[in-house]
């Protein structure tokens, strides 16, 4: 399609949120563009074929969060998406044992009694009050966080609805509630399990992509936000895209240009341009320039205005929020080409759990001593490593009798510590080897013949993630899920509404509420707030709020 | 058999401060404390520290409630400066939000610094409002005069957050649940300066700076007045005035006698039987003790299995070691000009150095580089050295309850070693002039005063273990699920510190009055 001069929106940045907002508001009838840097679109949501046959789900792995509502909306099954749950999952042990969780009921409380009888029983109370938190979150994730300062009839609309709900829980659980997003994971847990591998199994989701320790205050928090999601109702299900994740990207795409949307690949924006405290448009790194009088960034917060907005533009204590908000990259990643299904000694064979998330790490002390070392510079010397084989479920992957394998890593830092000094810029081919070979040897606890099955392998340290996607330190959140960044906090206190200080400039990343994991509600949301104050008039009908 | 309106179990300063309340309101008291000696944590053999060793929080509402009027305490107080110590370099004087170098020279982040704390000091405030009160909830209905108050007192809450500006609040809001290293690291180089509040954060605690939560701690410490001061003739005269408060409004109180259990009818409790067998009736029970502790006394099977759960499930893992020296002279600190021996001393190089003593602790260790507070209370206080010796007071940090292996005499003795060696760091004299040593670990600390784990605070200030749900869910507004029986020790709202508040607030809560 022909690129116009101008248009009704630009949104900068074609990630899934991006897509999902710029879809959403083609779809209200707004001529809609979208720019995206690198040749392909998708983010950290991309399938990409790095050796020949395979294709790598090289950022995110798997799905669960994205909101049906969204995945409804545009009608993303009939543009190819198709998410296949898959089931269960393991741990590892270095004396060839192993706790499986699988998704049948009866399956878990066998595996769980034989580790202990107690944990087993407890299981379901445990389920049920992680159920219940799911439950009280979700409609927030559709939903504007209220601004507490404000007076505005919306704000406190949005409020009143949060004490409706909160009053609603009754006083017990209230209490409960409100002890359950203090807590840390760790101590949560030890309250409920006593079998160190049973916690550490189910700790892995409370750190995933967080600056943060399992027994940091407000890590149960983050197991929620892994939890919130759902496949076909199924809730807390993951899954995978079928094809990769770029699947989900490649259909919000298609749903956007079938709306009447454009993207632009390979046209990276230089500068979001504001006049008088108005965006105006934007310039591209190739000294084009395309006018709109709304633009959205998908770029977390601090690229967006500490890169390319000008700085007389903002405000100066805005700008001094932005510099501190928190973004620290925490995680690394191996996409491995597999020659063929690597030996797991300890599983019988076929398990069902092979083919779910797959993990080494034996207690909650464990974990917590990875998170000691990344606090000081280094990745973790036992790593948390979440690996899964999607390929068994997905043929689309690789080549028959051939495998991928994803391995996400937790902890790995940005800025590196080399010699005394910290900065992203240690992380050297040596640097990225050294890490491939440690999260290597943490994965031999499960599959010792790894080393001999590896055909090709991409190791992405937070560094890559940072230069390739444009995360700000390679956070795959866009800023880290603490009590300081979420809701009316998120990115910064008083434009947690996907607004600016520039009018007109937007924000619709998961750098805004609520926050990072292939979702789309970041998107969504932009969108409404676009819709409902420069949408001529034109609304999201049918959802949410 | 004697009959009072009200028992109170313990006779530290909360239970102290309750005991005075509720006399000043007419009733009449026994207190029971196990030990010979009152004050808990603060209780001392004379004027030479023990445990506690300054004040920080205890405030004129304390003082008026029970009875000691609106002018001063009838010990006086010295208010202290703080000095940062820097091994190796500059250390730092900090008067209240005044930061400088000890010899007079202006440090470069002072206006940072003045900033920072007179901020925490706004938010602080603030917080003084929720503390000074039962924490918001309760089983009263909305009509009844109890609530309103509290809807009330509410409503002043967030009047007082709006007055605060726009901006303020949502600055109060954004950082009340945030971890104070960032906090103080968006502020501050890391350095001694960041150290000082970094350790102030987290004393007494089960949490390093860059746990979430600890910008609330750092608010408390800070909100509550923030000054340090201490008592001439020590704790001790603080547990005096206390004590003598309590007398005078009518309370009797008998040392040496411990509670052993809890006398119950049907869901009342009626009255208590002492350790000798001696019962004492009274249709109110007070306790300061540990709410499983209390329990127990009562029977746990009075209480329905999600209550004794959630009182098993408190967490206290005590972490800080108190270790009293002797010293044959006054030490010399390099760098340190004589007229500052006398502050309270901090060895707390940088916020990370706090972070990196706490991570041994989490896996049950002590830290290889301890964070001190230390104090030489006999250069403002002659009184309070001991017999010829200098006094070196020194809270050490990190050393947790459930050390690997025990607290046994050779644990004890490396933590010893550990914080000699530490404070030789900035003044090489130290390690030849220790003439005696006492190493109150958390163990001690438990058995001598009954706090679970040794803790501080009997619970931890965790965030979630504050306000409404402090110390457990259900069991936030002082009353214990049996009628007439109340928690008033630091465990309860809002917590420890030589403060005061929570037994003054159990009082108010037991009289049915509300304050």
């Amino acid at each position: 399609m022909a690129l116009k001069s101008s248009y009704d929106v630009i949104v900068a940045g074609a990630g899934h949120n991006g897509l999902t907002a710029a879809a959403y508001l083609a779809r209200a009838g707004l001529s809609v563009l979208v720019l995206e840097r690198n040749d392909w679109i998708g983010g950290a949501a991309v399938s990409r074929s790095l050796h020949e046959g395979w294709t790598y789900s090289n950022c995110s792995y798997v799905c669960s969060l994205l909101r049906r509502e969204i995945a409804r909306d545009l009608d993303l099954p009939k543009y190819g998406l198709q998410v296949i749950p898959y089931e269960g999952g393991a741990s590892f042990t270095r004396d060839g044992d192993y706790f499986a969780y699988y998704s049948d009921h009866d399956a878990l409380r066998r595996e769980m009694a034989r580790h202990s009888p107690r944990d087993a029983d407890a299981y379901p109370c445990y389920a049920q009050a992680i159920m219940r938190q799911c439950r009280f979150i979700r409609p927030f994730l559709l939903r504007d966080a209220p601004d507490p300062a404000s007076m505005a009839p919306r704000d406190l609309g949005e409020m009143g609805y949060l004490v409706k709900k909160a009053w609603g829980l009754g006083k017990r659980e209230l209490g409960e509630t409100l002890r359950f997003w203090t807590m840390s994971i760790g101590d949560f847990l030890d309250e409920h399990f006593e079998n160190d591998l049973i916690k550490a199994h189910l700790a892995g989701s409370g750190i995933i992509g967080t600056g943060l320790g399992v027994y940091s205050p407000g890590t149960a928090y983050v197991l929620l936000h892994h939890y919130m999601g759902d496949i076909d109702g199924g809730i807390g299900a993951w899954g995978f895209a079928r094809g990769g994740m770029g699947a989900i990207s490649k259909a919000l795409g298609a749903a956007l240009e079938d709306h009447g949307g454009t993207i632009h690949r390979g046209a990276g924006v230089a500068e979001i341009l504001v006049r008088d405290g108005r965006v105006t448009g934007v310039a591209l790194e190739d000294g084009r320039e395309f006018a709109a009088p709304i633009v959205a960034s998908n770029m977390d917060v601090k690229r967006t205005f500490l890169r390319h907005v000008d700085r007389a533009a903002l405000p100066g204590e805005f700008v001094r929020q932005v510099e501190r908000f928190k973004i620290r990259g925490s995680s690394a990643k191996l996409n491995i080409a597999l020659d063929a299904m690597p030996a797991f000694p300890a599983a019988p064979p076929h398990a069902s759990f092979l083919r779910g998330d797959m993990h080494c790490s034996e207690s909650l002390w464990a974990l917590e001593r990875a998170y000691d070392d990344w606090k000081s510079g280094r990745w973790s010397a036992e790593p948390y490593v979440d690996m899964l084989i999607p390929s068994q479920i997905d043929p689309t992957m690789a080549p028959p009798g051939s495998h991928m394998m994803t391995v996400f890593v937790q902890y790995a830092p940005y800025d590196l510590a080399v010699n005394g000094t910290r900065s992203g810029e240690n992380w050297d081919a040596t640097q990225r080897a050294a890490l491939a070979e440690t999260v290597l040897n943490q994965m031999s606890i499960a599959c010792p013949d790894i080393r001999e099955r590896i055909l090709h392998m991409e190791v992405r340290s937070p560094l890559d993630l940072e230069r390739e996607v444009g995360l700000t330190e390679g956070n795959i959140f866009q800023g880290e899920l603490t009590f300081d960044q979420l809701f009316f906090n998120r990115p910064v206190p008083g434009f947690s509404q996907y607004e600016s200080p520039v009018k007109g400039l937007y924000l619709c990343g998961s750098s805004a509420h609520p926050g990072g994991g292939v979702m789309g509600a970041p998107g969504a949301n932009a969108a409404r707030a676009i819709l409902r104050r420069a949408g001529k008039g034109a609304t999201m009908k049918g959802y949410a709020a | 058999m004697s009959r009072f309106d009200a028992i109170v179990i313990g006779g530290g300063i909360n239970g102290l401060v309750a005991a005075a309340v509720l006399g000043r309101r007419g009733r009449s008291v026994c207190l029971l404390e196990r030990s010979d000696r009152l004050g808990g944590m603060a209780g001392a053999e004379g004027a030479y520290p023990r445990m506690a060793h300054l004040l920080y929080n205890l405030g004129p509402l304390v003082r008026k409630d029970i009875g000691l009027g609106a002018r001063d305490w009838p010990f006086r107080t010295v208010a202290l400066p703080t000095v940062a110590l820097n091994p190796g370099g500059a250390h730092v004087r900090i008067d209240g939000t005044e930061a400088r170098f000890v010899d007079g020279r202006p440090h470069p982040d002072a206006a940072a610094y003045r900033a920072l704390v007179t901020r925490l000091g706004g938010y602080g405030a603030l917080l003084r409002r929720l503390a000074e009160a039962p924490p918001p909830g309760g089983d009263a209905a909305w009509t009844d005069p109890a609530a309103l108050k509290q809807m009330l007192r509410l409503g002043g809450f967030g009047r007082a957050l709006r007055q605060m500006g726009k901006a303020e609040m949502r600055g109060f809001l954004k950082v009340l649940l945030s971890n104070a290293y960032d906090l103080i690291l968006d502020e501050l180089p890391d350095g001694p300066l960041a150290g000082a509040l970094a350790a102030d954060a987290v004393r007494g605690l089960a949490m390093g700076p860059r746990s979430p939560g600890t910008v609330f701690s750092l608010v408390y410490r800070h909100g509550h007045g923030g000054t340090v001061s201490l008592p001439v003739g020590g704790m001790a005269a603080v547990v005096a005035a206390l004590a003598e408060a309590a007398r005078a409004a009518g309370a009797t109180i008998r040392t040496g006698t411990a509670a052993a259990r809890l006398l119950c009818e049907g869901d009342r409790v009626i009255g208590v039987e002492t350790g000798a067998g001696e019962v004492l009736m009274a249709s109110r029970v007070l306790s300061s003790a540990a709410p499983l502790a209390t329990a127990r006394m009562a029977g746990l099977d009075r209480f329905d299995i999600e209550a004794s759960r959630r009182m098993r499930l408190i967490r206290a893992r005590g972490t800080v070691a108190k270790i009293n020296l002797r010293l044959s002279a006054l030490p010399r600190i390099d760098g340190l000009p004589d007229d500052l021996l006398g502050a309270r001393l901090l060895l707390a190089p940088s916020a990370e150095a706090v972070e990196t003593a706490f991570n041994p602790a989490k896996y049950r260790q002590m830290s290889d580089e301890p964070i001190l507070e230390a104090l030489l209370p006999g250069v403002t206080d002659p009184a309070q050295d001991a017999g010829g010796a200098v006094a070196l007071s020194i809270i050490a940090q990190y050393a947790p309850s459930d050390l690997a292996g025990g607290w046994t005499d050779a644990a004890r003795d490396r933590l010893l070693a550990a914080v000699v060696g530490r404070l030789a760091a900035v003044a090489p004299d130290l390690p030849g002039l220790v003439a005696g040593a006492e190493v109150l670990c958390p163990d001690r600390i438990e058995a001598e005063t009954g706090a679970p784990g040794g803790h501080w605070h009997h619970a931890e200030l965790g965030l979630d273990q504050l306000l409404t749900i402090r110390p457990a869910n259900g069991l936030g507004h002082y009353a214990m699920g049996l009628a007439g029986l109340y928690l008033c020790g630091a465990a309860t709202h809002p917590g420890g510190d030589v403060m005061g508040l929570s037994g003054r607030n159990a009082a108010l809560a037991a009289l049915g009055d509300g304050p």
